[in-house]
């Protein structure tokens, strides 16, 4: 009998994207819409699904940023290991616009040169560069009079702390801000627990929507903004939303809550289906382990499939698996720090045993800026500078410099550093 | 000042003082306990939570391994909700002299302590995860206990026989009067006035902090604060009790409590109690050494660290705070410095707690002359009267069998949001540590990364806080959650603490909240 | 060191992803969702009393443990909980019954015309919907009435270079015959020497249904009469996605079978779809399709998905001029193997499929493509429209057409 199992299977592709948060989305969406045949190999589902949907670009050095285009010069300058050392403005500029167009249905808004400042669920104005038309409203900077929808049976969303806190928020130009809270009962059947993804499909049933606005429409004054937790729909949020402005006559915004993130999911599954048609393989749930390299490059990356290794060889690869919090980086009890998929040297590691936390929460802990670092081609590059494949990138959380969930620079960094990658892909083969 | 009048005043909030507490007053006498924090938040709230058979002292402590030989069928009678009957196995692993087991044998049948030794095969059927070298076991009663728990329903107990709880009250000075302790000046930590609790006896049950309670009446005693280190890991890794079948030494036991398996401990003498730093080589102890006993212990996922101060009483002057017996003391300072109304329990462990209460009681009963019989080995706590250990399932079979008809709060340890109010309603004012304390809120493997802000959400809610105080709850609470997880941050944990990072500052933007 | 399902818990940072992906939790609020019953319950659990019945209305379909970020084999955790609580408390006879597919099958096939009659009578299904506690609406495939092992005794397959192994499963043997003579034939024209050994249940619907120890026997016994053409070199492959899964993965993962035959058949083992990708890749697969001007809207099922290699029948569909093929992107179909067949969760299982059930309804194809045969009848069932295994789209474009 002759052997017919294709032993070393393997199968073939342009580039092999591997991470399906922004950055991995990004960077694969621009490459087949340039025509190339993309694999997306991801363990699982990104942070997309817990992020709020905003793409913060910079949102805090040294207090909050009015305005992304103005300080980016100087905190490139003050912080020369980031990764907005190497992103130039005009490219960060361009992955807004392009995030823009791909992600049309949300009617994005805003820019670089202002930072909106919307509530979090606690209450802070929180700056950020580009937001959905559903958090538009919510632009703290104008002042008004604001009421915070409380929902029953909604664990994620406390209206009447948020609204406290909004309150005694210093605003940018000192906008008066009054706020307060209208607590909804609506008919939830038998749950008493259900989660914002929950009410997000409840709000999508046009009876829900009924009893929620007749219910809200008697507690509004006129002139009053309404603030709703993030739940209002997932494929038809713009019609929900829409419906609540109408109906109620009012501005409504969404505030994010904690984790389900429900506009993320609409980002997720608004990039995930422009993948689709345009051709790419989306794959999740496979482990990348291994690699295949020769000659200074990589060959191919081996992935878990449920019965053996599976090769996937490609001209190009984007590593975009994320931080600490995705396993993208890894420190064991020893103190060693790696990159697992293809072991690449860790910058921006303390000396040997300087102490990785501090004892403050807030204090400045040394291992938060580690990461892989890049050269100008988004290139992951050892100790000397010099890259460790010829045509390997890293995108987003990954890369070593920032401490994005502190300076409000975590989607804008995915998503600039993820559409470089791709254009660093392109530019190679043009 | 406002003055407080009473025949006993117990000084200490852990299980000691609780336990003097309870029995002080079930023997008819009117009793205030007062306590500088929380209840159980000393060394009693900080221990791994065995209740021991006496085997870790039947080669070396017989008079310890007596009394917990005599302690432990009363506890599983009396505090049987405090306690789940997991069983004790000592075993013999490749690195232990396997001729311990012998001394060991020996010891338990000297001391009365029921052991059987059991054949390694079924041992490694029992618990698949143990070595696989391990070359004898021997199985004790050991359990595990429940020490919060333990506190309240001793504290419950207590206040129902008439006595009065004052946790966050510091004592700030004895009033000696003639020779004589005739009560204390206390601070309210939490008001921030001062107030006067006069008593015909003052019963000093601070354990490791005993020393410095009875130099404010001019007494020296001396109890060597002994640090031991304990991690919380993520789950169940072993159900039983398993020590090390050797001589006692650090990281020698892993206790299956609750949802978690904790290792312990270290033996450290410190100067001072409230000064407890673990340092990184003593975790990388704790870890090599839960690798002998369960391969895989390193990368398994380490939730929290923490440290408690063993009350080591000692007369004579000793080195190893090891050496040093773990059986108690009553010290009646009238006879021994001539300082009457003042007697000191200390020494002793959480398993004996109930018998050095009545030891201290039984004294204290002495010196106001009185012949009141000690109930307590009788009686069983509150919530404990049927006799029913605490089953690890319960939790969850709560929420049976129509999930989702309560909001569930903390996810980690399933606590609901009517639990929550509860344990806030129980003890006031009470912050979100102390509320973690009593419902176990924030206990699990997200360490609150999910479940703060909603508890903080409730307690501005329920509690009708301002922003302010709101927000420093909340600011505090993680300040606390990172002193105890920090130290041990790294493989799982760490994407925790990142993810909870990402929640807490960037979705949330916690460090800019407002004044 | 034996490695712990369990133990895949601690990597669970709760972020929710789960439970947003799952579509069982999302159809009833008897199931408070994978990340609580799977990392979250079992923390409580220990051997002894299982603390949970709601387990058992997680469906197994596995998309918790596909989407996870953290590598939480949740779905396993699931599984496992589920057998220790059916463990205690005895299996019911129903779905002792209907986890026994090739039992069934050896029964009905001689009285086909009348165990069909019994399957679509509409009084005999309310009998026994009350005495056994099968829905009477729910999708029961139809006897075929002749095996496809009894087409493969006499059919002779081509002596070739290459040799290949089928394993047709229970559902192709009793139900779909006609499927395993398309499967062999794409084969055969592909150069290959089809065998087919004899085989019986993979034990899947047993492992689902609670049954560890039988579902043990049936997979040891199964790769046992694999393994010497697996150990031979040959590529085992499988036209039924999910029982080609549980010779893959669950096998091991789930049962914990550690067993040589398991493991290397395990190894050999490969999804149709995915073995005739593979060969195109290394450019071996014959491409001369005759164009077909068919629109298939195509599900990937649960279990195929389990796989981990993406959706290799639409990158076949790709290669058949004229075919135009639409992804669908709903999860799953509900029927989850037997779940949907239960009295008591037959309602979950058409709630939870009627996102696939519209957008199929939708997309106006002419058929349907899907891998798995339960979830092609519960297609059928709540869609309207016959749908097929990809195998039967190519072996029409290859012209094999009887």
């Amino acid at each position: 009998m002759t052997d017919a199992r294709p032993r070393l299977a393997d199968v073939g592709y342009d580039t092999v994207v591997i991470g399906a948060g922004l950055a991995g989305l990004t960077a694969a969406l621009r490459l087949a819409e340039a025509g190339q045949r993309v694999a997306i190999l991801a363990k699982g589902v990104g942070a997309t699904h817990l992020a709020p949907p905003t793409i913060d670009v910079l949102g805090y050095a040294n207090g909050p940023v009015d305005s992304p285009a103005q300080a980016l010069p100087e905190f490139a300058a003050a912080n020369p290991e980031h990764p907005y050392r190497q992103l130039s403005i005009e490219l960060v500029r361009a992955s807004l616009d392009w995030f823009k167009a791909r992600l049309g249905d949300h009617g994005y808004r805003g820019g670089l040169d202002e930072n909106f400042f919307v509530p979090t669920a606690l209450g802070v104005a929180k700056p950020t560069a580009l937001l959905p038309e559903t958090m538009a409203a919510g632009d703290l900077r104008e002042g008004g009079r604001f009421v915070f929808v409380g929902l029953r049976g909604l664990k994620d969303f406390f209206p009447a702390y948020l609204a406290d806190n909004v309150a005694q928020t210093p605003l940018p130009g000192r906008a008066s801000v009054t706020t307060r809270v209208v607590e909804l009962a609506p008919p939830l059947g038998e749950a008493r627990d259900v989660s914002s993804a929950g009410f997000a499909r409840r709000f999508e049933q046009p009876a829900f929507r009924e009893s929620v606005l007749t219910e809200l429409r008697r507690n509004l004054v006129p002139g009053e903004i309404v603030g709703f937790p993030a739940v209002l729909g997932i494929g038809g949020a713009r019609e929900v939303w829409r419906e609540l402005e109408t109906r109620l006559g009012h501005p409504v915004f969404e505030v994010p809550t904690l984790p389900p993130s429900v506009p993320g999911i609409r980002v997720y599954d608004t990039m995930t289906s422009a993948l689709r048609r345009q051709g790419a393989r989306l794959v999740i749930g496979s482990t990348v382990a291994g690699a295949e390299t020769g000659n200074g490059r990589l060959e191919g990356v081996v992935a878990h499939t449920a019965g053996r290794p599976l090769t996937y060889r490609a001209r190009s690869f984007v590593l975009a698996t994320g931080g600490f919090a995705s396993a993208g980086l890894e420190l064991d009890s020893s103190g060693t720090v790696r990159e697992p998929v293809f072991d690449l040297p860790v910058a921006g590691l303390p000396g040997q045993n300087a102490p990785l936390f501090e004892p403050g929460y807030f204090d400045e802990h040394a291992l938060s800026r580690a990461g892989v670092a890049v050269d100008e081609s988004r290139r992951p590059v050892d100790d000397e500078g010099a890259p460790v494949y010829e045509n390997l990138h890293a995108a987003g959380a990954t890369l070593a410099g920032a401490v994005p969930w502190r300076e409000a620079s975590g989607n804008g960094l995915s998503l600039a550093s993820g559409y470089a990658a791709a254009s660093a892909i392109l530019e190679v083969i043009s | 000042m406002p003055t407080l009048e009473t025949e006993v005043l117990v000084v200490g909030g852990g299980s000691t003082g609780a336990g003097v507490a309870r029995d002080a007053a079930m023997r008819g006498f009117a009793t205030i306990l007062v306590e500088r924090g929380d209840l159980a938040t000393g060394t009693t709230g900080r221990f791994h939570g065995l209740l021991h058979s006496g085997g870790r002292y039947a080669v070396k402590d017989p008079v310890a391994a007596r009394e917990c030989v005599v302690e432990n069928p009363i506890l599983r009678r009396t505090a049987a909700d405090c306690i789940e009957d997991t069983g004790g196995l000592f075993v013999s692993t490749r690195w232990d002299d396997p001729g311990f087991g012998d001394d060991f044998l020996r010891g338990c049948q000297a001391t009365g302590i029921p052991v059987e030794e059991v054949p390694v095969a079924e041992v490694l059927r029992r618990e698949p995860r143990l070595d696989q070298g391990i070359t004898r076991a021997f199985a004790v009663p050991d359990a595990n206990l429940d020490p919060w728990k333990l506190v309240s329903a001793c504290t419950r107990s207590a206040t129902e026989y008439g006595a009065r709880i004052l946790p966050y009250h510091r004592v700030l000075g004895l009033e000696v009067s003639d020779d004589k302790v005739v009560g204390a000046r206390v601070h309210n930590e939490v008001a921030g006035d001062e107030l006067e609790i006069r008593a015909e006896l003052v019963i000093n049950a601070a354990g490791a902090w005993a020393g410095q309670i009875a130099n404010l009446a001019g007494c020296v005693v001396t109890v060597l604060p002994g640090k031991g280190i304990m991690i919380a890991m993520n789950h169940r890794l072993v159900n039983t009790v398993i020590n090390r079948c050797k001589p006692p030494s650090d990281g020698d036991i892993i206790v299956p409590i609750r949802t978690v398996s904790v290792i312990g401990t270290t033996d450290v003498r410190v100067a001072d109690p409230d000064e407890l730093e673990v340092t990184p080589g003593e975790i990388d102890e704790m870890l090599d050494e839960g690798e002998k006993l369960v391969p895989g212990f390193r990368e398994a996922r380490a939730l929290r660290v923490w440290a408690g101060a063993r009350p080591l009483y000692t007369p004579d002057d000793v080195t190893d705070t090891r050496d040093v017996s773990r059986t108690h003391t009553v010290l009646d300072h009238a006879k021994r410095d001539g300082v009457e109304g003042f007697i000191t329990i200390t020494g002793g462990k959480t398993t004996t707690f109930r018998l050095m209460a009545e030891h201290a009681v039984d004294t204290a009963c002495e010196k106001l002359g009185v012949n009141r019989r000690c109930r307590t080995h009788e009686e069983p706590l509150p919530g404990s009267e049927e006799e029913r250990f605490y089953w690890l399932g319960a939790r969850v079979r709560a929420q049976e069998p129509v999930p989702n008809s309560e909001e569930i709060i903390c996810e980690c340890e399933l606590i609901t949001r009517r639990q929550l109010t509860e344990a806030i309603a129980r003890g006031r004012p009470a912050g979100l540590d102390d509320v973690r304390r009593r419902v176990r809120l924030a206990m699990g493997p997200c360490q609150g990364g999910f479940c703060i802000y909603r508890a903080t959400g409730i307690l501005h809610e329920f509690e009708h806080l301002d922003h302010q105080a709101a927000n420093s709850a909340l600011l505090d609470f993680l300040q606390e959650r990172w002193k105890g997880v920090q130290p041990i941050l790294h493989g799982d944990q760490l994407r925790q603490a990142r993810l909870d990072d990402w929640i807490f500052q960037g979705l949330l933007a916690v460090e800019h909240l407002p004044e | 060191m034996t490695e712990f399902v369990r133990d895949s818990l601690d990597h669970c940072v709760k972020c929710t992803i789960c439970e947003s992906f799952c579509p069982y939790s999302q159809a009833t609020p008897l199931f408070p969702g994978p990340k609580y019953v799977g990392p979250q319950a079992e923390r409580f659990r220990r051997t002894g009393v299982s603390p949970d019945i709601s387990v058992d209305y997680c469906s197994g379909c596995g998309i918790c443990t596909q989407v996870c970020p953290q590598g939480v084999k949740i779905a396993e955790i699931n599984s496992q909980a589920r057998a220790q609580l059916w463990e205690e408390r005895g299996i019911p006879l129903r779905n002792q019954l209907i986890a026994r597919p090739s039992v069934l099958g050896r029964l009905g096939t001689p009285v086909a015309p009348l165990a069909n009659w019994t399957l679509r009578n509409r009084v005999l299904r309310r009998i026994g919907e009350r005495a056994l506690g099968i829905h009477r609406d729910a999708a029961l495939p139809r006897f075929a009435g002749r095996t496809f092992q009894r087409w493969a005794r006499k059919h002779v397959s081509p002596a070739a270079e290459r040799t290949v192994v089928y394993f047709h499963a229970c559902g192709t043997n009793y139900y779909e015959p006609s499927v395993g003579q398309m499967t062999v034939e794409v084969l055969e024209h592909n150069g290959f020497h089809v065998v087919v050994p004899p085989q019986d249940c993979c034990g899947l619907p047993l492992q689902s249904n609670g049954n560890f120890p039988a579902a043990r026997a049936y997979v040891r016994r199964l790769a046992a009469n694999l393994a010497p053409y697996a150990r031979e070199g040959c590529a085992i492959v499988s036209n039924s996605t999910s029982c080609g899964l549980m010779l893959k993965r669950e096998a091991r993962e789930i049962l914990d079978v550690e067993d040589e035959d398991v493991a290397v058949v395990s190894e050999a083992m490969y999804d149709l779809c995915e073995f005739l990708f593979l060969l195109h890749e290394r450019g071996e697969l014959r491409t001369d399709f005759a164009p077909l001007e068919l629109t298939v809207p195509y599900h990937a099922p649960c279990q195929q998905q389990g796989h981990g290699i993406g959706k290799p029948a639409l990158d076949l569909f790709a290669l058949v001029p004229g075919l135009q093929a639409i992804e669908l992107d709903a999860d799953c179909c509900g029927i989850a193997g037997t779940y949907g067949l239960k009295k008591e969760k037959y309602e979950i299982s058409m709630t939870v499929g009627e996102r696939l059930f519209s957008q199929l309804r939708e997309s106006n194809g002419d058929v349907a493509a899907c891998d798995s045969e339960t979830c092609r009848w519960q297609i059928e069932h709540g869609a309207g429209i016959h749908a097929v295994h990809p195998i039967e789209v190519l072996h029409r474009a290859y012209g094999l057409g009887h």
